[in-house]
């Protein structure tokens, strides 16, 4: 597994055995990446599931525009939201779709739910974009009123405890920048190590990949935005991807909001492989080191030793 | 192997050889104590005077000889931030090892990445040759690994981000 | 005085007795003390034979007289000498050389000088420039080099290993043991 799946792979798996095996009492709770955590349930009866999510940022989502997205997702299934959780769905499984297909998507919508809930603000950032574009190009470079050469404001999730994606429409692109945090020092030059291919891969093979930076001081983009941290020291890192028109296409929006979601966790998923396998390799060097010294160890073959008779002596343990 | 490697491994082999002629020797601070005297350093007379081999000022062992204990200590190349955290990282695991390893000290000596102890009840009990070639295989392979390692971490970086970016394109 | 926490004072130390005391002085013969200044016109005694082609008569002369007596100052300076004696020399007059000294009389003394001289020169580098920061890592293409390369003092190392693989082949692992036990030091 090298790319993350954008869906919670646990909700998926458990609608798709209710739905095929008929209703069932289920009372689970799920976590997801970065905090998020899902309540799968059902309160009244076994053929009503209920499927609650509780995001640390729904605040900010809500605001830049997250219910009118989920309504859009989930219009009729979406109930009041269940006490704890900040969004409900509820699926009654006898009121389901008839046909298969009609089924399958019902259960990928619902297993999307972090996505979903998460893509408001990529989706607003797009069509900023796309209003954006429209108006500079009514403009010359130079003519262009402030607002538009600028760019829109910079829309800020706080998705983790210390650390926030941030994204910034302009009229060529949009800047999608993520504030990670590195524990200790090793994932500190790990990280280094793997972002510097990011930043290189699109010199090298992929030319039409979003163009990806690194730094750790807060980029321009950020200056005076509450909560940023400009200290500037090697524990935070900003990585900043510039989306450009080809990746802001109608077509292609949905497949860019998922995949770049998913950055974050893909990121820390790798460092932390590379340092278990390394960790492993070092191991195994380790063993093979004790075999070397062992040999040093001067063979004590305990002979069997005989009586006269033939007969042995076994040594009492 | 590389041109300068050799003379270097031999150096350290022939100075180990030399360093390794270690007898039983009781403390004469305490009666009935029997400890390494390059690390209690209690008598002066018996220790003796320490040699460096160095390859170059990133490379080198410190071989400290006394009349009963050899302090070997080894610095490992570290060309840039990667190989010292690598280093770093493996040093730690082997001395956290160091109860298998007899001879393994459980702290460098400053300066150092990583010491051994050799003392005279470990050559009455090993093949004095053996412990030699131990250490000298433990510099070439130790090399290697971090050479190793570092192609890998930068083989799966580059592999990682073209997998991600892909789909962009 | 009551604040002393005299549990952590060093009696070895203390008392004149102690295995800790020992006279070090005791271990090596009584050598003459040798100012700098005769250290410095042996160096240069030295460099004229250097510079007539004698590197041998030089190299011989250089050892049969190592300033036991001197200063740290005048060893540093004959260190100096001895180690350009020895970069002078090629690779391939090493061996006879050595083998030559090593013949003549007070020849095996010479040679267990000489490497009391190698390893003073390996262990040099370190005091010219102990502070070395980690160069942050390269970018780009160039992560993938072979480690090694500009390393500081590998040129002159490469010498003096080369020279004490030599030495060994001809002295014998005796004389590395003469260097640790040797209290007089070069």
């Amino acid at each position: 597994m090298l790319l993350l799946d954008y869906q919670n792979v646990l909700i998926e798996s458990i609608l798709k055995d209710r739905f095929a095996q008929g209703p069932g009492s289920i009372d689970q709770v799920v976590s997801d990446f970065d905090g998020v955590t899902f309540h799968i349930s059902t309160p009244e009866t076994k053929s009503k599931i209920l499927i609650s999510i509780s995001v640390k940022c729904f605040p900010e989502l809500v605001q830049y525009g997250a219910q009118a997205v989920l309504e859009r997702e989930y219009g009729p299934f979406i109930v009041a939201p269940e006490n704890g959780y900040d969004f409900s769905v509820q699926v009654d499984l006898e009121a389901l779709p008839e046909d298969q297909e009609a089924q399958d998507d019902l259960i990928r919508r619902i297993s999307l739910l972090k996505r979903n809930a998460m893509a408001a603000p990529f989706e607003q950032a797009f069509d900023e974009f796309q209003h954006l574009q429209a108006e500079a190009s009514k403009y010359t470079s130079e003519q262009a009123p402030q607002g538009v050469r600028e760019g829109g404001e910079v829309r800020a999730i706080h998705y983790r405890e210390e650390e926030a994606i941030y994204i910034k429409a302009s009229h060529d692109r949009v800047t999608v920048i993520f504030s990670t945090v590195f524990r200790e020092e090793t994932d500190r030059i790990f990280g280094k190590v793997f972002l510097q291919e990011f930043v290189d891969a699109r010199r090298r093979a992929i030319q039409n990949a979003p163009q990806v930076l690194f730094q750790n001081k807060p980029p321009l983009e950020l200056q005076g935005i509450p909560g940023v941290n400009d200290s500037g020291s090697g524990d935070i890192g900003y990585i900043t991807f510039v989306l450009f028109p080809r990746h802001l296409t109608n077509q292609r929006r949905a497949e860019v909001i998922s995949h770049i979601q998913t950055f974050r966790d893909y990121f820390h998923y790798h460092i932390k492989a590379s340092k278990a396998f390394i960790h492993s390799r070092m191991r195994r060097r380790t063993a093979d080191f004790l075999q070397v010294l062992r040999r040093a160890r001067p063979e004590t073959e305990e002979k069997e030793r005989k009586t006269a008779s033939g007969r042995t002596f076994k040594v009492q343990g | 192997m590389s041109q300068s490697l050799r003379p270097y491994l031999q150096c350290v082999r022939s100075s180990l050889t030399a360093a390794l002629s270690l007898s039983n020797f009781a403390s004469q601070a305490s009666e009935r104590h029997n400890v390494p005297e390059i690390e209690a350093a209690s008598s002066p007379e018996v220790l003796l005077n320490p040699l460096t081999v160095s390859r170059n000022e990133n490379e080198k062992v410190l071989i400290e000889p006394s009349i009963n204990s050899v302090r070997i200590s080894i610095k490992i190349k570290q060309a840039d931030e990667i190989e010292h955290i690598l280093v770093h990282k493996f040093t730690r695991f082997l001395t956290q090892r160091a109860e298998a390893f007899f001879i393994l000290r459980r702290k460098p000596v400053k300066g150092y990445d990583i010491s051994f102890l050799i003392t005279n009840f470990h050559t009455e009990e090993m093949l004095k040759h053996k412990l030699v070639d131990f250490i000298i295989q433990f510099m070439e392979e130790v090399d290697k690994e971090i050479s190793e390692m570092k192609l890998f971490l930068n083989a799966r970086a580059r592999f990682v981000a073209e997998s991600f970016l892909t789909p962009f394109d | 005085m009551a604040s002393l926490n005299w549990r952590t004072i060093n009696i070895d130390a203390l008392d004149p007795d102690s295995p800790a005391n020992f006279d070090l002085s005791s271990l090596t013969p009584a050598i003459a003390p040798v100012s700098t200044a005769d250290v410095q016109a042996l160096a240069s005694q030295i460099r004229q034979l250097l510079r007539g082609g004698d590197s041998e008569g030089a190299l011989q002369g250089a050892l049969e007289n190592p300033p036991y007596g001197a200063d740290d100052k005048g060893k540093d300076i004959h260190l100096a000498t001895v180690i350009e004696i020895l970069q002078s020399i090629r690779q391939s007059d090493m061996s006879p050389m050595l083998s030559r000294i090593y013949s003549s009389p007070g020849g095996p003394e010479a040679l267990d000088v000489l490497m009391k001289y190698i390893y003073k020169g390996m262990s040099q580098t370190s005091a010219s420039s102990t502070t070395r920061n980690i160069a942050p890592q390269a970018t780009g293409f160039s992560q993938i080099h072979s480690r090694g390369g500009g390393e500081g003092g590998g040129q002159a190392m490469s010498v003096l290993l080369s020279w004490h693989e030599k030495l060994v082949e001809i002295a014998g692992p005796g004389s590395i043991i003469r260097v640790m036990t040797d209290r007089r030091t070069v």
